[in-house]
């Protein structure tokens, strides 16, 4: 993988042009709608781990979202106009919660694309899991077989 | 005659889809699908029953919207002749320009729907203005269903529905029945092949052996590794 998902810690400055324009076409929402992603913008976090990941946002009401990548269910990719403009995607990541919206929707990286795949290849299905290294179970039975064969041997 | 009007035609779509790639940056390749060495890809369009699908509504709208719109305008020239007679190519602009884009629209919606599978996974690109793709893998679909309306039956196509687990109605959150799709599902629409594809992502989900819902394939259960020491378990004692 090219990306370095753990280096992501802030979105991308073009999410706020893009949240300025949004914010703007809602005509006079806009006194309302600005500042509130304006906010959003200015205290959104990112961190992603080796086997998770969580944002977090917000001034008055703070959110704060943590998944693990192998929960993930399915990921959706969404662009639109002017997200392809600034090279931006809304990555909306599922669980398999009660709710119909995504759990997270990752705004604001700029190779949206190559998050994807990286989350990707880290949830379940996407790679062979074959065997456990420390299964325990395992370890035992294959215990109980070599003893046994030592004692049919002697 | 007629030939060089699919030629004009043909000209002016690829002017659009030129349009489009480079100022609405719409992708003309089908996604792609990280995979593993040896693994290989697939990827396909609706079939062209869907094409003629789409178009056969389209042509039952455009008569039925355009003949009301014929009615309004015969009233009005009826009733009032002046006003009737000004107001036909105002009309004639409402009968006729949304057909034209309805009917573009139509085109660009099947050229820029892609579905692309690998041996773990399948990816879904649909969509123009706003372009969405969803990723499932087959570890996590929980059903497949497929349906097929009359209209469809005729043309020979069926959709697909992959539901993965989690719950939620589409639309349920008021949020216009249009824009909030259901995010716990891919659809695969328009295709010929149902059966292949079917038993083809069913292979799939039976080889899975985990409930789809995140857990450690190898802790839900015995794995294969488990059932080939209990065996030679069996045997060691059998042979003693």
């Amino acid at each position: 993988m090219d990306l370095d998902a753990r280096k992501i810690e802030r979105p991308h400055p073009s999410l706020l042009k893009y949240y300025a324009i949004i914010s703007l076409l809602t005509g006079p929402g806009f006194l309302v709608e600005f500042p509130r992603l304006f906010f959003k913008y200015e205290t959104l976090k990112y961190r992603f781990e080796d086997d998770g990941m969580s944002m977090s946002w917000g001034v008055l009401f703070r959110h704060e979202i943590n998944l693990t990548y192998r929960r993930i269910q399915d990921i959706h990719l969404s662009r639109n106009i002017i997200q392809r403009w600034f090279g931006l995607a809304t990555v909306a990541v599922q669980t398999a919660s009660g709710s119909a919206g995504p759990e997270m929707k990752i705004e604001g990286i700029l190779e949206p694309e190559k998050l994807r795949d990286y989350l990707y290849t880290r949830m379940r299905g996407a790679r062979e899991v074959d065997e456990h290294p420390q299964d325990e179970a395992l370890a035992l039975l294959r215990e109980i077989r070599d003893l046994l064969r030592a004692k049919g041997q002697s | 005659m007629s030939r060089r009007v699919e030629e004009a035609t043909l000209w002016m779509y690829r002017g659009i889809w030129g349009v489009l790639t480079r100022w609405f940056r719409v992708p003309s390749e089908p996604p792609s699908l990280p995979v593993g060495a040896g693994e290989q890809v697939r990827s396909f369009r609706p079939a062209n029953g869907f094409l003629r699908y789409l178009k056969f509504k389209f042509w039952m709208a455009l008569v039925i919207i355009d003949l009301a719109i014929l009615a309004a305008w015969s009233a009005l020239l009826i009733v009032f002749p002046v006003i009737g007679f000004l107001l036909a190519p105002v009309a004639f602009a409402i009968a006729v320009l949304p057909d034209v884009v309805a009917y573009v629209a139509i085109h660009l919606r099947y050229d820029t729907t892609w579905y692309v599978f690998s041996d773990r996974s399948l990816r879904i690109r649909r969509g123009i203005w706003v372009i969405h793709e969803t990723t499932i893998t087959f570890e996590n679909i929980q059903n497949v269903s497929v349906n097929s309306g009359p209209l469809e039956r005729f043309f020979g196509i069926s959709n697909v529905t992959l539901d993965t687990a989690g719950g939620g109605q589409s639309g349920s959150k008021g949020e216009g029945s249009k824009s909030a799709t259901n995010y716990h599902q891919g659809m695969i629409e328009g295709i010929d092949n149902v059966h292949e594809i079917r038993t083809l992502i069913l292979n799939r989900v039976r080889h899975s052996r985990s409930a789809g819902l995140g857990d450690e394939a190898g802790s839900a259960g015995w794995s294969p590794a488990h059932v080939e020491v209990l065996r030679e378990i069996r045997d060691e004692l059998q042979t003693h």
